[in-house]
């Protein structure tokens, strides 16, 4: 059952969920009868239903008062579905959902519009719909229309709004609600850089009045920059619920394993072997045989973390024996930028003699790259770089997510550390009688 | 929730249902020259038709103020026939709020009645117009044409509950009761009084109170009936008839009500 309450208690969780499920009926499967209708009418229906899947099955959490809870996982995982039952767009099958206090939900800017309506009617509409009184709505009508930026074309009807236009006006009258709890679907992702700015803004100023939000995101760092707490909701369950940086991180090791399991056909094509002809080059006097992307057990990996050790083994087979060959790899960024690009050379390494197999390792203690896509070339060529024995350009592609990282911007982390020092005039002048004393 | 948990949160998103009805007003209006002038002259223009045609069919009816008797009818009649066909769809055409944003769902048929109320009033105003010109009598029991608007209203969105409601689930419904209406249109009394129906009529060896049976199986000719004496023949219906058609209309607004709040839950799923 789902119940809802707009008077707030106070110690009691604003959200409650006990054992929630839902069920879809899979809709090609049977042909509906007016007679099921009057069975489900009366509730006569008691045999448990095999047919039909379950995006929620005996889901239970809370949501305090003043907690922010964010929640990710792939699409398709029921995240949304989770968010409808929250917000009463659909009943649970089974289960309660309890929830304490005003609650709005920006499932969609703008639903509700109506596009003959001037933006001025539609926020009466709209404001109405998440149930305002026309008195709530005039007082606010200013401060939703500064917010808006729209100006005069406030009284103009909303058909000839841009979308830009009409998804601000929808966020202006969710956020003017004044919700004691705010629930948040994606939609951040819809306008401009500005308007998110904007956005996230006064999502931050919602949780100082003490609001409770409700956020569901694909973007990992905004799940950890806002929410105390992360649900990491995934195959009609909570996989992992606690503290957002560690949800994410098994979130993301998950889909590591996940995306290693899914692999091995693809495996077999980045073999040597099996390189397209540009790709790979060269006297062949060398040959790569092999080459392993490994995390730090040795396991051979295709997902990274920033931070995670990495191991790139490069196995060669050399016949005749060649002297002195230089081992090399590059990285490539999504981009098209060369990361880095270091060798045996540069490293100090010799290989007085490559006489049948063998296996070159270069060891990365702790991955700085950030998160994004890259692509791994091996080479093999002579001291002087003068004969390319083997060339595997951008051949072995593998991808890195944030981890525990914050950062989030360009393609590396320098791994720097930041140090503030005061500078008030006083403590200026203590550091400088310092340094002369 | 229980059901006065659900009326409470319904009273509580009365202003939805006023911006509901104003929205679906203007909607149907926009873009028209003449506007809401056409409450008033559809209802005048459709008097007119009737009256050239039923004349031609029946030169020797013996009715006075044929067009006063007409609209009597008519104009409830288009409430109610509007109202149901309008509602109907009104869930499933509001399927993107409905799956987005949470309110009582019952809001939007209700809404959809409303709306053809409020143009129903503004047709009466006409009636009355034509009322003073035919300088009809008008009846002492006139305070009671409210009542009986509200009466109607029940059973309107009575019906708009439980039709819309299946409409989700039977788009069906909406092309049945394109047949039912117009068969509905024929066996009230909206363009023939009662009385040239015969009194009675043998079935199979019962003899039926065909008169009796309308109003008893036929809410809108009761409803009908009661505009009629008020607005035409100037005297009065009795209590207890009104009293049972008022029973009636309510009895229907309540089980529409719960049926409908049976299976708006099952709505987001469904559209």
């Amino acid at each position: 059952m789902y119940y809802r309450q707009d008077r707030i208690v106070d110690g009691q969780p604003r959200i409650t969920l006990r054992d929630v499920s839902r069920r879809f009926r899979i809709h090609q499967d049977q042909q509906r009868s007016f007679q099921d209708l009057f069975i489900n009418l009366f509730g006569l229906r008691k045999r448990p239903v095999q047919n039909g899947f379950w995006p929620l099955r005996d889901v239970s959490f809370d949501v305090m008062p003043g907690e922010s809870l964010g929640i990710i996982g792939p699409n398709g995982s029921g995240k949304s579905t989770l968010l409808k039952l929250i917000t009463g767009v659909l009943e649970p099958t089974q289960g309660d959902i309890r929830v304490n206090g005003r609650i709005s939900a920006l499932l969609e800017l703008g639903a509700g519009f109506h596009p003959d309506l001037t933006g001025r009617e539609n926020i009466f509409l709209n404001g109405s719909m998440y149930g305002l009184s026309r008195r709530d709505i005039q007082e606010k009508m200013e401060s939703i229309i500064a917010f808006s930026e729209l100006g005069e074309f406030i009284d103009m009807p909303i058909k000839h709004y841009s979308s830009g236009m009409y998804v601000r006006l929808g966020f202006a009258v969710a956020i003017h609600t004044e919700p004691d709890l705010l629930v948040v679907d994606e939609v951040l992702a819809v306008g401009d850089a500005a308007f998110q700015n904007k956005c996230m803004n006064e999502i931050q100023k919602f949780r100082q009045r003490g609001g409770t939000l409700l956020l569901v995101s694909h973007d990992l760092g905004t799940i950890q920059s806002i929410c105390d707490r992360a649900i990491w909701y995934e195959g009609g369950q909570i996989q992992m619920i606690g503290h957002p940086t560690e949800v994410v991180m098994g979130y993301l090791n998950h889909v590591a394993e996940k995306t290693e399991a899914a692999r091995p056909e693809e495996d077999q094509r980045r073999t040597p072997d099996k390189l397209d002809q540009g790709q790979r080059w060269g006297t062949g006097r060398v040959e790569i045989i092999n080459v392993q992307l490994c995390d730090g057990n040795g396991a051979q990996r295709s997902v990274f973390a920033t931070g995670d050790p990495m191991e790139i083994r490069l196995r060669y087979r050399a016949e005749p024996p060649i002297e002195d060959p230089v081992f090399g790899i590059a990285i490539h960024h999504h981009s098209g930028a060369l990361v880095t690009g270091p060798n045996t050379n540069f490293g100090n390494v010799t290989i007085p003699l490559a006489d049948g197999e063998g296996e070159v390792i270069y060891r990365v203690p702790s991955l700085s790259l950030l998160a994004g896509g890259y692509t791994l070339s091996v080479a093999v060529v002579n001291r002087p770089d003068t004969e390319m024995y083997d060339y595997h350009d951008r051949a072995y592609p593998f991808q890195v997510h944030s981890g525990q990282y914050r950062e989030r911007h360009g393609l590396v982390t320098l791994n720097g550390q930041w140090r503030v020092t005061d500078t008030t005039p006083e403590a200026v002048s203590e550091r400088k009688s310092a340094l002369v004393g | 929730m229980s059901m006065w948990q659900r009326l409470r949160e319904l009273n509580n998103y009365r202003e939805l249902i006023y911006h509901l009805v104003v929205r679906e007003l203007r909607a149907r209006y926009k873009g028209s020259v003449l506007g809401f002038l056409w409450s008033l002259l559809n209802p005048l223009l459709m008097m007119a038709v009737f009256t050239v045609v039923f004349t031609l069919i029946m030169p020797n009816n013996s009715l006075p103020n044929y067009p006063i008797f007409l609209l009597c009818g008519l104009l409830p009649w288009n409430f109610f026939s509007a109202g149901v066909m309008t509602s109907i769809h009104s869930v499933v055409s509001n399927a993107n709020l409905v799956k987005k944003v949470y309110f009582p769902r019952e809001v939007l048929p209700i809404a959809s009645s409303l709306a053809q109320l409020v143009n129903f009033l503004l047709a009466l105003v006409v009636l009355f117009a034509l009322l003073i010109v035919f300088q009809a009598d008008v009846s002492p029991r006139l305070w009671m044409l409210p009542l009986i608007i509200l009466i109607q209203t029940a059973f309107i969105i009575g019906l708009a509950l439980i039709l819309s409601a299946i409409n989700v689930f039977y788009r069906d419904t909406m092309m049945i009761m394109d047949v039912v209406i117009l068969a509905w249109f024929f066996m009230t009394p909206v363009f023939y009084p009662l009385d040239i129906l015969p009194q009675s009529y043998e079935v199979m060896g019962f003899t039926l109170n065909v008169h009796r049976l309308m109003n008893i199986l036929n809410p809108m000719a009761s409803i009908i009936n009661a505009y009629r004496d008020i607005l035409y023949l100037g005297t009065y219906t009795e209590i207890d008839f009104l009293l049972r058609t008022a029973l009636s209309s309510i009895g229907v607004m309540f089980i529409g009500y719960w049926f409908f709040t049976r299976l708006s839950g099952d709505f987001g799923e469904e559209l």
